[in-house]
């Protein structure tokens, strides 16, 4: 057993909801009526007890079909969603990896837009500074093409200065959401390399994907959700065959 | 990133974005900041032919309305930049952990920007029309700023519900109009009948607009009064403004 010291991430009963608006006019009638002690919201629980420790340097695949509440177990432990109940602490700085591209302004230049999303990440202007070269050495493009407007990119290279951006620190924890399918077979090669080279430097990784050579190729365990809750953890073998099992069947229904 | 525990990485974020909205506004545009400048114009145009005559007892009469106009472009500018700010960023919040207030503080940096840049034209057309400049011009600068906090407790209220509710956004377009008539800009109060005036008493953008007139029209140091009552309006609405828009933050990742 790992001292506890070790623990990187850890959940206890961890619950987190949507707020979403009743439905109708009436709803905001009423509300209106009340003087707004009714609440024209109600609560959506989309994680419902989720218990998890991850320790550091682990690279844990958190697995499950669509709607299970993967995403937001990623958003909470990102800090982007806050828990309702239940505790959940990380350790570190926390960068996500959540969707490709989060943050560009297309009128602006691939370096104007490096300068956005790089301080949108949490960037310090000296961090900034020390890695933007790094950063466009990394996405393959040309002089001319940083200053180029990102309209005029094709979306391969947006994809590209994107994950230059998001992988140019090596954070403490790294959460990625199926962010990888991007680009041409060489570009996500040289991501999953990069991944690896994080972690090999003690980084901790979240990892979602429904890839599972991708899973074995980078995960060193595994979790399975589904319905708000973890119900089955293991090795990235065992949760990959359960994950099949459990997947395979209704997607033949639809053929049968 | 917390605002508190990480002050100048939040400071930086709120000016890079800040940046980010001016270069949006006047990138593909040739007369950039200067076409904040024509509503204003057409406005004072309008005003001089066709309530000139009709005012012709009020002194400096293209004077008088800049000095309103002046203000009245702070407001609008400020709130529609801010309106949209989170509505326009549903990416950044879904995929990025920042605070989210640091979204309508970009929406206010440029906006204070712009009208930085608009008293040089301001001020010219002012000294065209007669302003005198007097010592009492050195409270311009609390009164822009408590003016500034006015207009963000407003802009924050009206940004908070438009993230529930987009026609909040429609509404205040079309609301603008009857406060500025409202609003006694083109005209002096004494002319609204007795039993009203009370309608201009409640305008909160009236008593900033006073002020200013004492500054630059009237020459002459505000009351005591009048200090407290603008004092007072900025604290209650930044009050407001962040109550409703912390309580209801929490929900804007649910909306998108």
């Amino acid at each position: 057993m790992a001292a506890e010291s070790d623990i990187v991430i850890e959940a206890r009963d961890l619950h987190v909801s949507f707020t979403v608006q009743k439905q109708g006019i009436k709803s905001i009638k009423s509300f209106l009526l009340s003087m707004g002690f009714q609440s024209p919201f109600e609560k959506k629980p989309v994680l419902k007890g989720v218990n998890l420790k991850v320790k550091k340097g682990e690279c844990l695949a958190v697995m499950g079909r669509n709607g299970c509440g993967k995403s937001t177990l990623l958003r909470a432990v990102a800090g982007i969603m806050t828990p309702t109940s239940g505790s959940l602490e990380v350790k570190g700085r926390v960068a996500p990896l959540m969707t490709l591209g989060v943050g560009f302004e297309m009128e602006l230049t691939g370096r104007e837009n490096i300068e956005l999303v790089g301080t949108l990440m949490g960037f310090t202007k000296d961090q900034l500074q020390d890695s933007i070269n790094n950063i466009i050495l990394f996405s393959e493009l040309t002089d001319a093409e940083i200053d180029m407007q990102m309209k005029r990119y094709s979306s391969g290279m947006i994809s590209r200065l994107a994950f230059s951006i998001a992988a140019a620190n090596t954070p403490d924890v790294l959460i990625v959401d199926e962010a990888l399918a991007v680009g041409d077979l060489g570009f996500r090669e040289k991501c999953a390399e990069r991944i690896k080279q994080i972690k090999s430097e003690g980084t901790t990784i979240m990892y979602v994907s429904h890839h599972l050579d991708e899973i074995k190729n980078i995960c060193t365990r595994a979790i399975f959700m589904e319905e708000g809750v973890v119900t089955a953890e293991g090795s990235v073998d065992e949760i990959c065959e359960y994950y099949t099992h459990h997947v395979k069947p209704t997607s033949t229904e639809l053929h049968g | 990133m917390s605002v508190f525990k990480d002050p100048s990485r939040f400071t930086r974020l709120v000016v890079v974005l800040g940046i980010k909205n001016l270069k949006l506004k006047y990138k593909n545009s040739i007369f950039g900041f200067l076409w904040g400048m024509f509503n204003p114009i057409i406005y004072l145009v309008i005003f001089s032919f066709v309530f000139g005559n009709m005012f012709s007892e009020i002194d400096r009469y293209p004077l008088y309305v800049l000095s309103g106009l002046l203000l009245w472009t702070l407001f609008t500018t400020t709130s529609v930049q801010i309106i949209e700010s989170i509505t326009r960023n549903t990416g950044v919040i879904k995929s990025v952990s920042i605070p989210n207030i640091a979204l309508p503080l970009g929406g206010l940096y440029s906006s204070i920007v712009s009208f930085l840049l608009m008293l040089i034209p301001f001020s010219v057309m002012m000294a065209i029309f007669g302003m005198r400049i007097g010592w009492e011009i050195l409270l311009f600068v609390p009164l822009v700023v408590l003016f500034s906090i006015f207009t963000f407790g407003v802009s924050l209220i009206l940004t908070a519900f438009n993230v529930y509710f987009r026609d909040v956004q429609i509404a205040w377009a079309s609301f603008m109009p009857a406060i500025f008539y409202a609003t006694p800009i083109a005209y002096t109060p004494e002319i609204i009948p007795e039993k009203f005036r009370i309608i201009i008493q409640l305008n909160p953008i009236h008593h900033y607009v006073s002020f200013l007139r004492d500054l630059i029209y009237y020459n002459r140091m505000p009351d005591a009064f009048s200090w407290l009552v603008v004092v007072a309006i900025s604290v209650v609405s930044m009050w407001a403004g962040m109550t409703i828009f912390n309580k209801l933050k929490g929900g804007f990742i649910s909306q998108f």
